[in-house]
């Protein structure tokens, strides 16, 4: 079985609560509405013991119906077995009512109609305005055999009026009911939906928090360094291990946003120190980028922070959309090579040196 | 060259106006004379037609790439040079019969430079043109050979042409061809325009393209513009 979601099993307990008030309302029409009048009028019946048969075969069917819809909404080959047996019953029960005082008698029409909503109301509005429909001409059609007369037919009227339009009222009053249960229950799922959100900011705070403690290996002792004297700023190796430092805790600070696109937001992070010796960054972007997973992200970032760091006055930052994944490139007036990570994480490098410009691109592949 | 391309500048800033002058005069062999500055489109029609027209695509606030397939109607060849550097305007520019796009940051290096080679119907690609041809996902975008998409990759990522040789084992020359061509294949989508028929026609000319190689996309484009289908069906 497949995993529920949540607006689903909340729905449909509401959904089950107004199926069994149908059922409810469905039975107990049968046995006290139906049931009464079958006892009221057992003189005028040719044969009590087929009407009362066919009561009897009506249960059934409602007791079948009940089970079916309890199940959930019912398949249409379910619902119509159980709506023709009702059907028939109601039609045989008619026929066999004395001719004159059909429809005073007639306990059958009720419950009929009421089975249909029963099976029907949550399958296409059409099956059961068909049904109603059906069961509505077969009780004419038991009357016109037994000769019908003006009275009658003012009655039958009068009664499809009332029967047929509350069973099609309840059917409505029940779609409507389980629209509104959906929308409450999306209604909760958003508010589970906030809920989870805190719970993944968490998450990814306690993930900073760690890459955090990760740099006070790399970045405190230098800063130590440089407080005790032993580190001479002065010193143009210094210099460029406090740029390097400087440029892991802004790219630290702009990880944890995950927004799409975070790698752009990165690698501006990452510009941001060398823009501030005085180098001039471009960064570009051609067509849409695939998100990329956090650790390939690394691996670009620490490239591009060595280039950066090498760079004496531009660097050209493009993102491409390549077959498969992101080409991140750099152009920058390096003078020399510089040394770039190994190929880890679906990232592969490659570089060419022209005259004092370096090249270097950093293809990752998503497979 | 003999006799100077003429050229326009619409623009609304003064200052760029000015800018772009300076560059027009500082050309070393004078190659470019200006005839004409306005802020707007009116003034334009009034007056004898420019070789050139170096259009700020943002005139009082509002995009004019809708007004180009009319300056080009008119004869003139449009340089567009703009702030704007997304695609997709990019693209509609030169959709609209644009000869080159370039954008504020590559005035300096590229805009005489593209004037020129509009006055001549030569393709002329700025990084920024490169850039939105790389991104282009339109349904009727051209198709591009993986060596002409290899080039326009590296210029667009900023190496010069002679880099993008060294580095695709070719002569800064087949670079240029192969970014020639790939603004060939643009000029023969899309809507039609005499600009784009020029531009077509001149690289035909010049080698740059084979007829052969852009048969279908014309007969495609004309079809999708409502002219009757001519030469090969559109694959």
């Amino acid at each position: 079985m497949t995993a529920t979601a949540p607006t689903t099993l909340m729905s449909g307990r509401y959904q089950r609560a107004f199926t069994i008030a149908v059922v409810v309302l469905v039975a107990g029409w049968h046995l006290a509405g139906a049931g009464g009048q079958l006892i009221e009028y057992r003189p005028a019946y040719g044969s009590f013991a087929f009407q009362v048969a066919m009561w009897l075969v009506m249960a059934l069917a409602i007791s079948a119906g009940s089970v079916l819809v309890l199940r959930g909404v019912p398949g249409w080959r379910g619902a119509w077995v159980v709506a023709v047996i009702a059907l028939a019953a109601s039609t045989a029960a008619a026929a066999a009512s004395p001719a004159g005082r059909m429809l005073a008698v007639n306990w059958a029409w009720g419950s009929a109609g009421w089975t249909g909503v029963l099976v029907l109301f949550r399958r296409r509005f059409a099956e059961l305005a068909w049904f109603l429909a059906v069961e509505a001409l077969a009780t004419l059609a038991v009357q016109v055999s037994d000769g019908l007369n003006r009275t009658d037919l003012a009655g039958f009227l009068a009664l499809l009026a009332w029967s047929t339009g509350a069973q099609v009222a309840v059917a409505f009053a029940v779609r409507a009911l389980d629209h509104a249960a959906g929308q409450a229950a999306t209604a909760a799922a958003s508010e589970d939906a906030a809920r989870e959100r805190v719970a993944t900011a968490e998450i990814i705070r306690v993930a900073r928090h760690a890459r955090w403690l990760a740099l006070q290996e790399t970045a405190v002792p230098l800063v130590a360094e440089l407080a005790a004297g032993t580190a001479d700023p002065g010193d143009a190796q210094v210099r460029v291990r406090c740029a390097v430092q400087a440029a892991r805790l802004r790219r630290l600070l702009a990880e944890g946003d995950e927004v799409p696109g975070s790698l752009v937001h990165e690698l501006h992070a990452s510009a941001d120190v060398a823009e501030r010796r005085g180098v001039a960054v471009e960064i570009e972007t051609a067509g849409t980028l695939p998100p990329m997973p956090g650790p390939a992200r690394r691996v670009i970032t620490d490239a591009a922070i060595a280039i950066l760091t090498a760079a004496r006055t531009q660097t050209r930052i493009t993102l491409a959309v390549v077959a498969a994944g992101i080409a991140v490139s750099f152009v920058a007036d390096t003078g020399a090579l510089v040394r770039l990570p190994a190929a880890a994480e679906g990232v592969v490098f490659e570089h060419q040196q022209d005259g004092g410009m370096l090249w270097a691109e950093a293809r990752w592949t998503s497979r | 060259m003999d006799q100077q391309v003429t050229v326009a500048i619409i623009e609304d800033h003064p200052v760029v106006t000015e800018g772009v002058a300076s560059w027009i005069r500082s050309d070393p062999g004078q190659r470019v004379r200006l005839v004409l500055t306005a802020r707007d489109l009116t003034g334009l029609r009034a007056v004898p037609p420019a070789d050139v027209v170096i259009l700020d695509l943002e005139l009082s606030g509002e995009l004019v790439t809708a007004q180009i397939p009319e300056l080009v109607a008119a004869g003139y060849r449009v340089v567009a040079f703009s702030g704007h550097t997304d695609p997709v305007i990019v693209m509609e520019t030169l959709d609209n019969g644009a000869h080159a796009y370039v954008s504020k940051e590559e005035g300096s290096d590229h805009l005489v430079e593209a004037v020129l080679a509009a006055a001549a119907d030569r393709p002329y690609v700025t990084r920024s043109q490169a850039r939105a041809m790389l991104a282009d996902q339109r349904p009727a975008r051209p198709a591009l050979s993986e060596q002409e998409r290899q080039a326009l990759l590296l210029w667009f990522q900023g190496m010069t042409k002679a880099s993008v040789g060294r580095r695709m084992s070719i002569s800064e020359n087949t670079v240029r061809q192969y970014i020639s061509r790939a603004r060939a294949k643009y000029a023969a989508t899309g809507r039609t325009a005499p600009s784009k028929d020029a531009l077509l026609a001149r690289a035909i000319e010049d080698g740059v393209i084979k007829p052969a190689e852009i048969m279908p996309y014309t007969s495609f484009a004309r079809t999708a513009a409502g002219r009757p289908s001519e030469g090969a069906p559109g694959r």
